[in-house]
């Protein structure tokens, strides 16, 4: 293609843009709903788990328990190796001592113990993971290091947690593919009729001898502005109910003292979401434009 | 140049467009297809711009063979053709002379060529002076005076005309028609479909007379009714 074609076609794109305001204006609103239907549910569907995810990792508490009869020094050295590790985040050394002292705290009646002394306990590791899914493979590791006696993790749990969160992904991925072809769908027919209002216009451009394509352009051009605005203006809107709702929240929280969610801020997400929605307009925009026009090209 | 082998054209709804029909047009005739209302004219240009496809035979114009060519061609089996319609088929939100640059836009010219050609196929018709007017400021001859200069603006090697003055009055029809004919006195071919019976006779062409799809006359120098 030609340099002055491109920029016939940009020219073209834009003036029509602004020449149909009606129509841009009706596909606009039609981008703008589709996007925030859209962005709330991705919205949502990213707090939920990223608190899910955050839960996990509280819950997620490994304890790894040491031979009753183990040298200080090989202890030492086993604190060492998982302090050490990676994949670990954190690592408490649990002692004889401070176990029988829980215990006995535990147990709020100190005449239980009598007679007992620490030795009869344990040492043990209390171990945050960086990454919850790799407690599988790191505590199969660990439990085949002599000196350990036994790993203690709330493995049903967490692997229920872990089958929700697969199954909360694959659902909003389902549900957001399908939004987004309901919205290319409502936007094509917006397109649609900018295009039959313009009809004539293709016809006689096909019977000169335009090609295909330098038809196409300026409409896909036209969905693409469209896409971009749309996306823009979504993203605003998006910002504001966002802010709107963390502050709601957190001053909720400020009340009752806990908070049950906890939101991402904005500007960590921000970014994604503004990807997003530019990615998806422009794809809406693009597609609802190509099958809008390809009716009439059939001439 | 364009060529017809026992074209037969049936439409989905089982009407005929064409039936049989063969003829061959040279490089600069002019040519008139004449019939009452249905008998196959706008059928026959319209597989000469590849519109439509024949049923059956075969449909040779300017090279391209209409029967048999991809889709991507048709673009540039358009571009040698130039065609004028009874509706003029003017933008309206473009002025004259934008109506006819578009033409060389579309086939992609370079902006210097646009600047000289326009401005002669608009002298041509005889339209120097209207160039900034818009299409709903001309009377309807001068609106298909504007519609020719575009179908001319890019040097096609055949003009197709489908009741080009199917608008207009008389005197007007006239007009155009000798129009089309100087068109042809330099060089285009020009394939012209009427129902202009005093015309036709007067002007003494080529004339192929259709009835329910088939060609019943097919006479150089005829007229409307070919009784003679």
């Amino acid at each position: 293609m030609k340099l002055r074609t491109i920029k016939y076609m940009i020219r073209e794109g834009f003036s029509n843009t602004y020449k149909n305001l009606l129509m841009t204006l009706a596909s606009l609103t039609m981008v703008i709903s589709s996007l925030l239907i859209f962005g709330i549910f991705l919205l949502v569907t990213i707090i939920l788990s990223f608190n899910l995810k955050q839960m996990e990792k509280q819950i997620a508490e490994v304890v790894i328990w040491l031979d009753k009869d183990i040298a200080p020094l090989q202890a030492d050295d086993i604190e060492l190796m998982l302090k050490n590790d990676e994949r670990v985040l954190k690592c408490d050394r649990i002692t004889k001592e401070q176990a029988f002292a829980e215990l006995n705290e535990a147990l709020e009646d100190p005449s239980l113990l009598e007679g007992y002394t620490p030795e009869f306990l344990s040492e043990s590791f209390r171990l945050r993971m960086k990454d919850v899914a790799q407690i599988d493979e790191f505590t199969e590791e660990i439990r085949a290091v002599t000196g350990v006696e036994d790993i203690d993790f709330p493995k049903d749990f967490l692997d229920k947690l872990s089958l929700i969160l697969k199954w909360i992904n694959a659902g909003s991925m389902f549900i957001l593919a399908l939004l987004l072809i309901i919205s290319v769908s409502i936007i094509s027919n917006t397109i649609k009729l900018t295009v039959y209002a313009r009809r004539k216009e293709i016809g006689i451009m096909k019977y000169i001898g335009a090609t295909d394509w330098f038809i196409r352009w300026p409409f896909i051009i036209e969905g693409i502005i469209i896409g971009l605005v749309g996306a823009v203006v979504s993203f605003v809107i998006t910002g504001y109910l966002y802010n709107a709702l963390e502050t709601y929240i957190n001053s909720e929280a400020v009340i009752s003292g806990m908070s049950l969610i906890r939101m991402l801020p904005l500007k960590d997400i921000g970014g994604q979401i503004l990807f997003v929605y530019i990615i998806i307009g422009v794809v809406m925009g693009t597609v609802g434009s190509i099958i809008s026009v390809r009716k009439h090209l059939n001439v | 140049m364009i060529e017809f082998k026992s074209v037969t054209k049936r439409y989905s709804n089982g009407a005929i467009g064409l039936q049989d029909a063969s003829f061959t047009i040279e490089k600069g005739e002019f040519v008139f297809v004449v019939g009452p209302s249905g008998s196959g004219k706008s059928t026959l240009l319209k597989l000469i711009l590849h519109e439509e496809v024949p049923t059956e035979g075969e449909v040779y114009v300017n090279g391209f063979s209409i029967h048999n060519m991809r889709r991507s061609e048709i673009p540039y089996l358009r571009r040698g053709l130039g065609v004028v319609f009874q509706d003029f088929r003017l933008l309206p939100n473009k002025t004259v002379y934008d109506n006819v640059a578009f033409a060389m836009q579309i086939v992609e010219a370079q902006p210097k060529e646009i600047r000289r050609q326009v401005p002669v196929a608009l002298a041509l018709v005889g339209l120097s002076k209207k160039a900034k007017a818009y299409p709903d400021q001309l009377s309807g001859g001068e609106q298909q005076r504007v519609s020719l200069a575009r179908a001319l603006v890019n040097n096609p090697s055949i003009l197709l005309a489908d009741e080009p003055t199917g608008n207009l009055d008389p005197a007007i029809s006239r007009e155009i028609m000798y129009l089309l004919d100087e068109i042809n006195q330099r060089g285009t071919t020009v394939i012209v479909a009427t129902h202009e019976k005093s015309l036709v006779d007067e002007m003494e062409k080529r004339v192929i007379s259709l009835d329910y799809g088939r060609i019943v006359h097919d006479v150089q120098k005829g007229n409307y009714t070919n009784e003679a």
